[in-house]
């Protein structure tokens, strides 16, 4: 098998138009992958910029209330990850900016789609544009009649006399283009790693071995389903339409068809309904701002009790505080209700997408590699589970602050110092470790795996079959 | 125009099971594009009707306030007759109603927001105009929509219809025997190919015109013939290389290689790498200017005495300076404060132009690449002759902004003539909302 698999080696090196298009593609990665890290590094710059902004502003706020300081709030940004710029995911379309503030959660606003015309339907020319559609169609180009015109030169004949077994010749020559896709993957990946080698750590390291191999068994795919059928069709015409067809339902037709399907088995409130929904189980608690709150006043005794007094008034503490508090509190479990719906809805609709990989291995090759660059649905979902644990821990240091800081009940003008304000510490999101993910991904990864064994399985038994076999 | 060529190649069409499952299939998908496009359009329609219902609901609440001359019962500091109060308890939604072309073209309609409830503190980039809540995932795979189908996967039906045209004759090695046949090969090719330009046109141009049946929108008449003269140019021009190709065929595999090579070239790479130039030009906007505004300007502008604001409020509103309430010796601090919103929302208003010229520069630079970037072109205009271009939710945030003036300019002159609301006052106060 390695004498066939060298001579097809030399054989594309003696191809012209083969050595033009690795040239090209070779270049074209270089380019793409270093605009994309220039991209992607101006990015984290801009985002970087913005959130020292935010934070001198709240360093330099002065001595203040800390109610007034919880309307005041903060800014969580939405941080690119370094290997954004392989695979950048969705985030053109999930919005950079989310405040943070007391009372209530906001949604995560100014998506980079929503800030000018349309541009391009498949996204920026990054590294996953070209490996998921471009390159997997040049392997088409190469592969669709490496069996037809074995048959038509006579090789194949040959090479069955002299002792080789047909399917040791279908695989020399699939692993042949495998390795060119291997080349092509390889390097990308080491450009990657080399233009962010201060950057990279274990996590960016396993996130960049899954991306490769994620890439590497569907190339595998791709090659072996458009051999197997050029053996079944045995006319290059023929397997060439088909395999394109094939090509187009992959990674147009089927991602969009299931994307709708998934959408409306799992369908998701507007954003009107939920926040009726929420407003609704919110008024029934307490709100900090009504005085005739029943819950109120069962938290107004309480404290009472506890600190044996008798009026607001002679409590050692601010009344305020605790209310508003508490109704954070109470809010938290109504945001945490709904959005917990939410989220474990989107959560069932990529699930169910991901088992298109049955019929679509690119449906798992595209959420391995979003998965891998740390910019698809749950990492994003992460990112916002994050801000609203931050948002809790900066609402509650306030309410705390306006509580217990000194100030007593009716003491609206009371003001927390400036060291206090620069004591709360700041937002800072660090991407989810890959590894503490991973089983979100085993649908993929088995529906790589089992199309690759099942495409082994058809060309072995094709091959057994196949006529020629009698030489 | 050669008939038997035209009928040779009709029977050819038929036979050949490939070229017609793909037409077949291809016209099945443009069905059911138009089809989800209604599905959206309608899901649209429904939440809009659902939020005039509640907005009736809460006015009709306020009448009855005023009827009984009693606020809230949870609210009993509620002066009803007190403008603030009653403004600020009248809801008003703006809403951008889908045009009755949207199933022929998405657009851009699923990244922004279509609804907006206004408050006097409202500005066009709160949080809640951001995209319908929807599966981020499925956001960047696109939907089945008319357009993408015309400007992406046409090309690729006529790929699959015309890839063999002169080079299957070249496989099978008698193209000589065709160059003997007919005079002039090239007219031949054309005949052949002109069939399949005639059936893919006739069939989109029936869809489009189907769609105005249905949804009646001959009012819309100019845009759908926009739409009918941009999808045939479209597909002459894509014809027109695929001739240039198959004329110089060597096989039908480098026909079909050459003509999805061109079609890659210009569906993907170009405008991919025009969206990679402008993201590094421009980065997604982090917008902090608006974000200063929204939170350390506002409170800026909390902290100034009641002077301060009056002489703001009067650089926009100087009608204000002839009121009773203007001329009294000490100023109403409440009066003044209530007012408040109308200065930050001018503020909001100066930062928020800052954003969309931002924006446009972006814009630019993205319309200066149309000469070599025809595809984006093409998308932006099939998306303003359905109104789902950046520009038409321009025009519904500037709607939105009128309304937020509308309001809060309601809200002062209302407070500065110490008006006292009536049923009469407050149709007109809902007049003025609703616009």
């Amino acid at each position: 098998m390695s004498i066939i698999f060298f001579n097809e080696w030399k054989g594309l090196f003696r191809n012209k138009l083969f050595l033009f298009f690795i040239s090209f593609f070779l270049l074209l990665l270089f380019i793409v992958t270093f605009f994309g890290n220039i991209q992607n590094k101006k990015q984290i710059l801009n985002q970087q910029e913005a959130k020292n902004h935010i934070r001198d502003q709240w360093d330099e706020m002065g001595p203040s209330n800390p109610h007034s300081a919880a309307h005041f709030g903060t800014y969580a940004f939405k941080s690119n990850s370094i290997l954004n710029s392989l695979d950048e995911g969705v985030n053109a379309v999930t919005g950079l900016v989310l405040r943070l503030e007391g009372h209530k959660q906001n949604e995560v606003a100014f998506s980079e789609s929503s800030q000018s015309l349309t541009i391009s339907t498949f996204g920026k020319l990054k590294v996953s544009l070209l490996f998921q559609f471009i390159i997997p169609l040049f392997l088409i180009f190469l592969a669709f009649n490496t069996y037809t015109s074995e048959i038509s030169s006579g090789r194949l004949k040959l090479l069955l006399i002299q002792g080789n077994s047909m399917s040791k010749i279908i695989f020399a020559k699939i692993f042949t283009l495998l390795s060119l896709a291997t080349l092509l993957l390889l390097f990308t990946i080491l450009v990657q790693f080399f233009l962010n080698i201060n950057y990279i750590k274990l996590d960016q390291i396993t996130r960049l071995v899954i991306f490769f191999f994620s890439y590497f068994l569907y190339y595998f795919i791709i090659i072996s389903f458009t051999v197997f059928l050029s053996l079944l069709l045995k006319k290059s015409t023929s397997a060439l339409s088909l395999t394109i067809i094939t090509w187009l339902l992959w990674t147009i037709f089927i991602p969009k068809t299931v994307g709708n399907f998934t959408e409306s088995l799992t369908p998701l409130s507007t954003r009107i309904e939920l926040s009726e929904k929420i407003q609704d189980d919110r008024s029934k608690g307490i709100d900090g701002h009504n005085p005739f709150d029943d819950r109120k006043i069962e938290l107004e005794k309480e404290i009472l009790a506890r600190y044996e007094v008798d009026s607001l008034s002679h409590l050692p503490i601010n009344f305020a505080g605790i209310l508003m508090q508490a109704d954070e509190e109470f809010g938290n479990q109504v945001w945490d209700k709904h959005y917990g719906e939410l989220y474990e809805k989107l959560e069932t609709q990529k699930r169910n997408y991901q088992l298109s990989g049955l019929i679509n291995p690119f449906a798992s090759l595209q959420s391995l590699s979003m998965a891998s660059a740390g910019t698809d649905l749950l990492h994003h979902l992460d990112f916002l589970s994050h801000a609203e644990k931050y948002r809790r821990y900066f609402i509650k240091t306030l309410n705390d602050e306006y509580a217990f800081g000194g100030s007593k009940t009716g003491e609206r003008g009371w003001k927390a110092s400036q060291d206090f304000f620069r004591s709360i510490k700041d937002f800072s999101y660090n991407e989810a470790n890959f590894i503490s993910m991973k089983n979100k991904y085993f649908i993929d990864i088995f529906c790589l795996f089992l199309w690759s064994l099942s495409l082994v399985c058809l060309i072995i038994y094709y091959s057994k079959n196949h006529p020629f076999n009698e030489y | 125009m050669n008939i038997s060529i035209f009928l040779f190649e009709f029977k050819h069409f038929i036979r050949n099971k490939a070229k017609l499952f793909s037409y077949i299939f291809f016209m099945l998908l443009c069905i059911y594009s138009i089809y989800n496009g209604f599905e959206i359009m309608h899901k649209q329609i429904n939440t809009i009707s659902n939020i005039n219902e509640k907005q009736d609901i809460e006015c009709n609440i306020v009448l009855d306030w005023l009827e009984q001359k009693k606020g809230p019962v949870d609210k009993p500091w509620v002066n009803i007759e007190d403008p603030y109060w009653l403004i600020r308890s009248t809801p008003s939604f703006i809403v951008k109603n889908p045009s009755p072309l949207f199933p022929l073209g998405i657009g851009q309609a699923e990244q922004f927001g279509f609804y907006k409830e206004i408050t006097r503190w409202s500005s066009t980039f709160d949080s809640d105009m951001a995209e319908e809540i929807s599966n981020y995932e499925r956001l960047i795979n696109g939907n089945i929509d008319f357009s993408f189908l015309i400007i992406f996967l046409l090309p690729i039906l006529l790929i699959i219809l015309t890839y063999n045209i002169h080079g299957l004759e070249k496989d099978l090695n008698f193209n000589k025997l065709i160059t003997i046949q007919n005079k002039k090969l090239s007219s031949w090719i054309i005949n052949r190919l002109i069939f399949y330009v005639l059936i893919v046109l006739l069939s989109i141009n029936g869809m489009i015109l189907s769609v105005g049946l249905i949804t009646s929108s001959f009012a819309y008449f100019k845009s759908m013939l926009t739409l009918i003269l941009i999808s045939n140019l479209y597909v002459i021009v894509f014809s027109f290389v695929f001739y240039l190709i198959i004329k110089n065929a060597s096989s039908s595999s480098s026909v079909a290689f050459k003509m999805i090579s061109f079609w890659l070239f210009f569906c993907v790479i170009i405008p991919g790498s025009v969206h990679q130039y402008v993201s590094i030009k421009y980065p997604a906007n982090y917008m902090t200017e608006f974000l200063d505004v929204n939170r350390e300007q506002t409170y800026e502008v909390f902290k100034l005495d009641d002077i301060e604001l009056y002489d703001f409020l009067v650089e926009i509103h100087p009608e204000i300076v002839e009121t009773k309430k203007s001329q009294q010796d000490t100023l109403d601090s409440q009066l003044v404060r209530r007012c408040i919103s109308t200065i930050i929302n001018q503020m909001n208003i100066a930062a928020e132009n800052e954003i969309e010229m931002q924006n446009e520069d972006k814009n630019y630079l993205i319309k200066s690449t149309y000469f070599f970037n025809p595809i984006s072109y093409v998308q932006n205009l099939w998306n303003s002759c359905t109104a789902t271009d950046y520009y038409s939710y321009g025009m519904y945030r500037l709607d939105i902004q009128e309304s937020i003036i509308s309001r809060n300019k309601l809200i002062v002159l209302e407070l500065w003539n110490e008006s006292e609301v009536d049923k009469e006052i407050y149709s007109r106060y809902l007049k003025i909302l609703n616009n």
